[in-house]
């Protein structure tokens, strides 16, 4: 139910809401208008297309199996670090946070170096074992769900995680206490307060996979392996047919949008707990647990991001060179500042946006602003970027704009993500805080600068941070855009994977994963959170 | 002319109303007593301009300041909960509502503020490191530094341990002498309303019978419920003590039952209504004394006694003048 708010949340939010309202707008209307033109002929002939149905099945396929693997993998590791202390644990926690920074590109960089043909692994196991061939694991379903999984594990891991830790072992022990067992117990205390954690995760990492774009194009390798968003841009670049990509781009949308109504309903926090569980000091068996499963995390997530820095310096025929370093860097120099530049832009434009609409949607009570602000999630940046292609050839729009394109496209792409970072931080200032600024005599705008705003610049840090780095590692709609004239890093590691040129591609790696370590960095650490987060 | 003036104010909620007329002289403390519910914090946001009555008027100094925004009503107020604002430290959060601009003079107001909070020293500590009792000076001072007309305290102490509300109603109540400020406290515990406050407000069900000085109110209540609201007693019907067909219930405090082991003649204490025959049925150690539940025909009388009774049966007397008739 709607609150009445004083007028200047309002007008601060405008133009952040015309903003995002245009930003999506613009893009939808052109694939909208292109796939019902001729009486809605290019999206009742992907209706009726049988290839639809199949993609479409896949791709949910895939998603599901992706996120089953990455929930199931992480409810043992999960269950173990909510309740022991152990060396290395903050340390795994650390990493796995840090994998929500990393852009796409570099999980299938490290793929393609760690598990390719002739990669790191099977150069091991040739070794070691005297295989005659390659272990084959890339270019097939596998891959995409092992990559997908490894992409997402830490997701998963560290929602469960944090859940189960919050979640008072006094319960348990109450529990135990009434004569229940460990399974018993399990089954109706403990599972109970964690089972939002664990859908919640499911439902992210299905939805994630159902929109999965490079690591199909990449690891997939195979057309049988297409997905609704490769199939899209596949229809752009290979088969030219707009009008069938922006048929196929609205279906995609529905299908999105009808998964996210799916995932958000139902969801309701239950929060009865009092305190956090004391983590026990891990001992004798359960030391030997704790080495285990910190190796079999480091050995699961560490290999493809370090080889990409190994790969860096060795060249092809094996011998350590940082000359293809010099070569990448002046190649990418270019590059490297045109995705710092969108990217710091765009972060910086979606987190100023994502306080304003928060801050707005937060006193007013409004459930339509976050949803609405959503809609990006649900179309999809494969299809923001065909909208944002055909609107630019539809308004014959200057090369010299494209960049500008892009940048919007970013904008609009990493918003639901910084929404969602920021508006916790305002559900969370208390009511009181604005009512006690207002009776001394605080004008709106004194109260919104000097009382709300300080109060949510953590949560605008973060949200920047994480806008800068999805931006940094944003390709699906950039590549839709670009036409190839505009290159930001992973775009050019992409055509450098593309052209087997590994060691370049790992060497601007390094680079984009030393950008993704600084902005998590920065995120985590310094800053002060002021007691309300 | 009151400095303060509530006239027929009207604010309906779902199922509760309010509906009270009430006023505050200059430099009065007045308490607003009542259960949880009552409308006593509501009352507050009203005069604050948090919220808006349905109908009536608020005055102050004459001026009617019922539509104005909460910003220029100059009304100053204490929260029950944390509301410092945590992206500042004690001092800026003192001078946030300072209407000085002079930065030496607005500095040295802090200070003075902290001084009389007993905050010496705190200006640079950050506001989430206080305690309970430090965090509520500090609110207290910072509400003072706006130089507020009236200012309004909700429930300030009701989260602080008992040694420390003690200790703060003193503080405030000095500010008050020192200052000579309007004062309107909202507080659900009587002892503390009766320990700080010039006169005392009963806010019942969303009204008030009006205020009176603490000890008038103790003593002659107007309503059975304002007599139980403001301290223990016994209250029976009066055609039980004085005879058929008369009607009402008598009223009097536990301090004035006296108590003697021997039958007493109601003939030699005609001006006391005497209660032969008695059983003890509990007796509660208060530390200063004893509480004594007594059975006299089915009905249930309390009585006060330094002295631990060493028989089951008693008599008891009250003095016909501390009696009310409600």
């Amino acid at each position: 139910m709607g609150r009445k708010v004083p007028g200047s949340y309002g007008l601060r939010a405008l133009p952040a809401i015309i903003l995002m309202a245009a930003l999506f707008l613009v893009p939808a209307a052109f694939v909208f208008s292109t796939a019902l033109r001729d009486n809605a002929a290019p999206l009742l002939a992907t209706i009726r297309d049988g290839r639809t149905y199949s993609v479409l099945l896949f791709t949910l396929w895939q998603a599901f199996l992706s996120a089953l693997a990455s929930t199931a993998i992480a409810l043992p590791f999960a269950a173990f670090f909510a309740n022991y202390s152990f060396p290395l644990r903050k340390a795994v926690l650390a990493l796995a946070a840090l994998s929500f920074t990393m852009p796409t590109i570099l999980t299938v960089l490290g793929f393609v170096i760690w598990y390719g043909n002739n990669g790191y692994l099977n150069s091991m196991l040739k070794a070691v074992f005297g295989l005659a061939g390659p272990v084959r694991i890339l270019y097939s379903f596998k891959a995409i769900i092992l990559a997908h999984t490894y992409l997402n594990f830490p997701i998963a891991f560290l929602l469960i995680t944090s859940a189960w830790q919050s979640s008072a072992s006094i319960e348990e022990k109450a529990s135990y206490m009434l004569g229940k067992g460990r399974l018993r117990t399990f089954i109706s205390v403990t599972l109970p307060s964690i089972w939002g954690s664990i859908s919640s995760s499911f439902s992210m990492i299905f939805l994630f996979c159902f929109s999965s774009f490079m690591i199909v194009m990449v690891l997939g390798g195979h057309p049988r392996y297409y997905m609704l968003e490769t199939e899209i841009y596949r229809r752009v670049y290979i088969d030219a047919d707009i009008p069938s990509a922006a048929g196929l781009a609205v279906f995609t949308s529905v299908v999105t949008s009808a998964l996210l109504a799916l995932a958000s309903w139902g969801r309701k926090e239950k929060k009865a707990h009092r305190s956090r569980r004391e983590l026990r000091k891990a001992r004798g068996p359960a030391l030997a647990m704790a080495i285990i499963m910190v190796l079999l995390i480091l050995c699961f997530l560490l290999p493809p991001t370090l080889s990409i820095i190994a790969r860096s310096l060795i060249s092809k025929s094996g011998d350590f060179s940082i000359g293809p370093w010099k070569k990448a860097l002046e190649a990418g120099s270019g590059a490297i500042a045109t995705s710092f530049a969108i990217a710091a832009i765009a972060a910086l434009l979606a987190s100023s946006m994502a306080s304003s609409i928060s801050l707005y949607a937060a006193k007013s009570g409004s459930r339509l602003l976050p949803l609405l602000s959503s809609l990006p999630l649900a179309a999809g940046s494969v299809t923001i970027g065909l909208g944002l292609l055909a609107a630019s050839t539809a308004l014959d729009l200057a090369p010299a704009l494209r960049p500008l394109v892009v940048l919007l496209s970013h904008t609009i792409i990493v918003l639901p993500f910084s929404v969602r970072t920021v508006m916790p931080g305002a559900m969370k200032i208390p009511e009181r805080l604005p009512a006690a600024a207002a009776v001394l005599g605080a004008p709106e705008r004194k109260i919104i600068s000097k009382v709300e705003k300080p109060l949510l610049r953590p949560y605008r840090k973060r949200a920047f941070c994480f806008a800068f780095a999805l931006s940094l590692g944003e390709v699906n709609a950039t590549m839709m855009i670009s036409l190839g004239r505009i290159t930001t890093l992973p775009v050019l590691i992409y055509d450098m994977i593309n052209h087997y040129d590994y060691q370049g591609a790992a060497a601007l790696g390094t680079v984009l994963l030393l950008e993704a370590l600084a902005v998590f960095t920065i995120a985590e650490w310094g800053g002060k959170d002021h007691g309300i987060s | 002319m009151a400095y303060l003036e509530l006239i027929d104010i009207e604010k309906k909620y779902g199922d509760f109303s309010l509906s009270l007329s009430l006023s505050a002289d200059e430099g009065e403390f007045v308490s607003l007593i009542g259960p949880s519910g009552s409308g006593k914090s509501t009352l507050l946001s009203l005069i604050a301009g948090l919220e808006m009555p349905d109908s009536g008027r608020i005055m102050l100094a004459g001026e009617d300041i019922t539509g104005k925004r909460i910003q220029e009503r100059n009304i100053g107020m204490v929260f029950q909960d944390f509301t410092l604002f945590p992206s500042m430290d004690v001092g800026r959060n003192i001078q946030f509502g300072m209407k000085e601009r002079n930065r030496k003079k607005r500095r040295d107001l802090e200070e003075k503020l902290l001084a009389l909070v007993g905050l010496e020293g705190y200006g640079r500590r950050d506001v989430t490191s206080l305690s309970g009792g430090e965090a509520q000076r500090v609110q207290l001072a910072r509400a003072i530094a706006s130089e507020p007309s009236v200012l309004l305290l909700d429930e300030p102490l009701s989260a602080l341990d008992a040694p420390m509300r003690k200790h703060l109603r003193a503080v405030i109540r000095s500010i008050h002498d020192s200052l000579g400020i309007t004062m309107i406290y909202v507080t659900h515990d009587t002892e503390e309303a009766f320990a700080i406050s010039d006169t005392i407000a009963i806010i019942h069900e969303g009204t008030t019978a009006g205020k009176k000085a603490a000890e008038s109110l103790y003593r002659n209540p107007d309503s059975l419920f304002t007599a139980f609201f403001t301290g223990e007693g016994t209250a029976i019907p009066a055609s039980a003590v004085l005879g058929e067909g008369v009607e009402g219930t008598l009223f009097f405090r536990p301090e004035n039952v006296s108590l003697t082991e021997q039958p007493l003649d109601p003939d030699e204490y005609p001006n006391h209504i005497i209660f032969n025959g008695a059983e003890i049925i509990s007796a509660e150690f208060t530390g200063e004394a004893y509480m004594l539940g007594l059975d006299w025909q089915g009905c249930q009388i309390l009585a006060r006694t330094t002295v631990k009774p060493r028989r089951r049966k008693a008599s008891a007397m009250v003095l016909k003048a501390a009696a009310l008739m409600l």
